[in-house]
């Protein structure tokens, strides 16, 4: 990713809302399918909006309202759920350089989702250092926002809207993939990096299709890491 | 909703904000000691790695279509590559994305 400094045209928190505006087409149709299977589960609306409003992680919500909903003991629900959200204990420290001693970065630490941690990666390191936890808020809350909206819509009205615009949940969802890509391509700049990442991406694909949707990323992200330090030792054991 | 169940829900929620906050907070005072000790305040190789790995691993598992048949394998192809086309030109965020969607939705509806 580039580290150069880039200027804002408006307020920080405007550019991170405008940055984030992609994230939109990926976590409303997510949120309005969360919305409508929790409320179909017997979860309440206000309920289902707490869900998300609090929990505000995707995959484990979902795991949340279906082992509730098939009577599983609550001990290994919440296990299960904070199994799943292990992999976010690497994105804080990824984060931590570019952000300076401000203690709201602590509550904002909340909004760091998957989505939002791909795109502070890339975008954090180009912002002048006073622009960045503008910037993180504008992009961070107009997620969350969403998500709730999302998940209210869907627990309100998902079944008719999913019926009526098909198109939500067929097509939308595509921003997801088009915006990971769009941040993560520039770092393919070099031999090392495009290996490293090519193999992230395909191990992933497989890992999903095999049906391990939730060890995908984890897993995936390892053995790009173990194909970088074993290019990097043969490259440094070759120059010797 | 019975009182177990918020009680399931509360620590699932505040678990899930530790997960995100405790590693940050940590990496925050390592680098802070690091630069008090004259030492240069860099973070681990490994986590610099895993990173941008991660990313490419999120990319990887949302490429995978909800209905897996060959439409939208191709839909999703054709999606990306109008995404990547559109980005080497502007080398922006925004009009890659909505390029490929409008790219995606026309292969999915068109065919």
């Amino acid at each position: 990713m580039s580290t150069t400094t880039q200027t804002l045209a408006g307020t920080p928190w405007k550019q991170g809302v405008k940055d984030a505006i992609p994230l939109l087409g990926g976590y409303i149709p997510v949120a309005i399918s969360f919305g409508l299977i929790s409320v179909q589960s017997g979860f309440s609306v206000l309920e289902t909006i707490l869900i998300s409003a609090f929990i505000y992680a995707g995959a484990s919500q979902f795991l949340f309202v279906a082992m509730a909903a098939s009577g599983a003991p609550l001990w290994f629900v919440v296990i299960m759920t904070l199994l799943i959200n292990a992999r976010h204990v690497v994105y804080g420290p990824n984060l931590s350089p570019y952000l300076n001693q401000d203690k709201k970065w602590l509550p904002l630490m909340h909004g760091l989702t998957d989505q939002i941690f791909a795109l502070a990666h890339a975008r954090l390191p180009q912002l002048p250092d006073q622009a960045r936890i503008g910037w993180y808020t504008g992009a961070a809350v107009l997620a969350w926002l969403s998500w709730i909206a999302g998940t209210a819509l869907g627990a309100i009205a998902g079944g008719e809207l999913t019926q009526r615009w098909p198109l939500i949940n067929d097509v939308l969802p595509f921003a997801l993939p088009a915006l990971f890509f769009v941040l993560i391509v520039p770092r393919c700049n070099n031999r090392l990096w495009t290996l490293t990442i090519a193999l992230s991406a395909v191990s992933a694909v497989i890992l999903k299709v095999l049906g391990f949707p939730n060890v995908a990323i984890p897993l995936a992200a390892l053995c790009g890491a173990a194909l970088f330090y074993a290019l990097k030792n043969q490259r440094n054991m070759g120059g010797q | 909703m019975d009182m177990s169940m918020w009680l399931a829900l509360v620590s699932i929620a505040i678990g899930t904000y530790l997960i995100r906050l405790l590693p940050y907070i940590w990496m925050k005072r390592s680098l802070a000691k690091r630069q008090t000790e004259d030492c240069i305040g860099s973070m681990p190789t490994w986590l610099t790695i895993l990173g941008p790995t991660m990313i490419a691993a999120m990319f990887g598992t949302s490429l995978v279509p909800t209905h897996s048949d060959t439409l939208s394998w191709l839909a999703t192809g054709v999606g990306i590559l109008i995404t990547y086309g559109v980005w080497t030109r502007t080398r922006s965020m925004g009009l890659p994305i909505l390029c490929g969607v409008v790219a995606f939705g026309m292969v999915t509806l068109v065919f």
